[in-house]
Parts: C-alpha cells; sequence; structure tokens
C-alpha cells in the first residue's frame, strides 16, 4: 500500500487490507433501511443478518484503508455487482475483508477496473461471501452506460 | 416457508417505484454513516448521485442512481418471494447496462430460468433478474441462484 495513492492508480495485482471489523445492528439497519429493504430478518431487533449486498461498502472500506488519497480526478461509476453466498453473516459476527485488483483494462475508450473480494469469519475462517465489483473509472456520455 | 411451485417462465414483479432524488441521497448518506458506525447521520462530498453540478462535471446531464440501489431493489423482490434463504447460499449478479435518471420509474422483475432439486431435497432456483423502466426498457441486468434447503 503506498501512501497517496488513489483509486484511480488502482493496478493488476494491489491488495487492499485485510481490514477486519465488528458487524453492528446499526450498520445492516442504517444500510437497509437507505435502500428499501425493510425486512424483519434485515431492520428487526433479533437475529439480524447481513443482507449480501452490504459487500459493497466493503469496498469503500478497503479504498480508504488502501487509498488514502481519495477517489482521484475521475467519478468512478458502478458497472457490475456478483457476489457468491457461502454463509449467513451474522450481526456481531468479528469479519475479515481482503480485496484484490484481477483486471484494469480499455475498452471503447474507458478504463474498468475489477476488484474481487473475499469477506470471511475471523473466528473459523470460513469463507462468507465472495464478491467481484467492476466499475468504470471515467465515465464518457457517448455509449450510454452507467450505474 | 410454504414450497412455491416454480417452473421456468414463473415471473415476479415488484409495484413501479419512481427513482427520486431522495432515493438517490439515501445511498449517498448511507455511506459515510455506515463507515463512521456511531450511530448518527454522516454526509459526504459532492457525488454524481446526489450533485448536478457535480455529475454534469463527469460528462452526466444530471444525477444518475447508484447502481447498487437497483440491486437492491432486487435483493428486496427475491427477500419477498424466497425469504432469507438468498443471504445464506447462492449468487446475484448485476450489470447496470442503462442510466437511472432522476423521477425514472423503475420496475424490479424476476423470471425463473431452472428449477432443479438434489437428493437430500434442497432445490436450486436460477432466475433472470432485471430492473425496466416505464416502457420496458431494461436499466439492469443479472441473475440469481437461490439455494432452499430441504424443509
Amino acid at each position: 500500500m503506498a501512501t497517496g495513492l488513489m483509486v484511480t492508480d488502482l493496478d493488476v495485482g494491489d491488495v487492499l487490507g485485510p481490514v477486519e471489523y465488528t458487524l453492528s445492528p446499526f450498520v445492516v439497519r442504517e444500510y437497509c433501511h437507505a435502500v428499501e429493504l425493510h425486512h424483519d430478518c434485515f431492520q428487526g431487533i433479533d437475529d439480524q443478518v447481513m443482507p449480501p449486498t452490504l459487500i459493497h461498502l466493503d469496498k469503500l472500506r478497503l479504498y480508504r484503508h488502501a487509498c488514502p488519497g481519495g477517489t482521484g480526478p475521475t467519478a468512478r461509476i458502478h458497472y457490475e455487482y456478483d457476489a457468491e453466498i457461502f454463509g449467513e453473516v451474522r450481526v456481531g459476527d468479528r469479519l475479515s475483508v481482503v480485496g484484490e485488483i484481477t483486471e484494469r483494462y480499455t475498452k471503447k475508450g474507458r478504463e474498468y477496473l475489477v476488484l474481487v473480494m473475499k469477506l470471511t469469519r475471523v473466528e473459523t475462517g470460513e469463507l462468507l461471501i465472495r464478491y467481484t465489483d467492476r466499475v468504470i473509472l471515467a465515465y464518457r456520455e457517448q455509449s450510454g452506460k452507467a450505474a | 416457508m410454504t414450497e412455491m411451485n416454480l417452473q421456468p417462465g414463473t415471473e415476479f414483479r415488484l409495484k413501479p417505484r419512481p427513482m427520486t432524488r431522495e432515493r438517490m441521497r439515501w445511498y449517498v448518506d448511507a455511506q459515510p454513516t455506515i463507515a463512521a458506525d456511531d450511530g448518527r447521520i454522516h454526509t459526504q462530498e459532492p457525488t454524481i448521485h446526489d450533485d448536478d453540478d457535480y455529475a454534469r462535471s463527469q460528462g452526466l446531464p444530471g444525477i444518475i442512481a447508484d447502481g447498487m440501489v437497483s440491486t437492491n431493489w432486487i435483493m428486496g423482490l427475491l427477500i419477498d418471494v424466497f425469504g432469507r434463504d438468498i443471504a445464506r447460499k447462492g449468487r446475484l449478479r448485476t450489470k447496470y447496462i442503462a442510466p437511472v435518471y432522476e423521477n425514472h420509474l423503475v420496475t424490479t422483475c424476476a423470471c425463473v430460468t431452472r428449477v432443479t432439486q438434489d437428493q437430500s431435497g434442497a432445490r436450486t432456483i436460477d432466475l433472470e433478474v432485471w430492473c425496466e423502466d416505464d416502457t420496458q426498457r431494461k436499466l439492469t441486468v443479472g441473475e440469481a441462484t437461490v439455494v432452499q434447503a430441504a424443509a
């Protein structure tokens, strides 16, 4: 990890993390409230679990950890979310997340970056979610693809 | 949960929702709030999801929704239909193939493509998932797999 590294500087082989944290009920409820997942398993009091989509914010956790220089000169645009779920993540779990840049390429004049992340339970080492995140580092309007 | 009679072609849809400015901002505000994890609301620098001027400076005509809003609406549909099984084992993949602008009317959809059952009785359901606008143009596309343990 290089001090001052920005997200736009990331390249193939860069490893982000690992970062450990404990999943809090506040985080799950706040996230689910923001995205209208009003289900008891997420927003209830007992037996609360993490929606697998929340791993997307672990990407930002890794960026903050590995890229203290911030986003970089251009806004990042999310292009693909791909999560394989192997086990339920529960509130109170001590978790570890690590990521690796596996691809950086240019297609139709746009630069893409692929980050593969693994979320594991610290106590057991069990792989809970493997997540592949594909972003466009600099958006140009003409192709009309963005999110 | 009662086992549904699912077959390829079985389709599920949520009621259309407008992608309002507020819905886009909720996701923006959630990010620093969750990062701080201190029970209080936090905000961040302008983004392409909540600031028109910044979005235009990045080549966009105005703010666009974060793709994860659509992905979470698909997740919500899967939870509505299958319960929390999708949070236990499975897969969800989404691609954002068209921008979602302010006040686009978005309908979240899923269609069963395959149902298989193993010897233990566990059932695997594969689905095509997508979000479309009010002209049926797809905005977000993808696939999901839900694994239901034997009853």
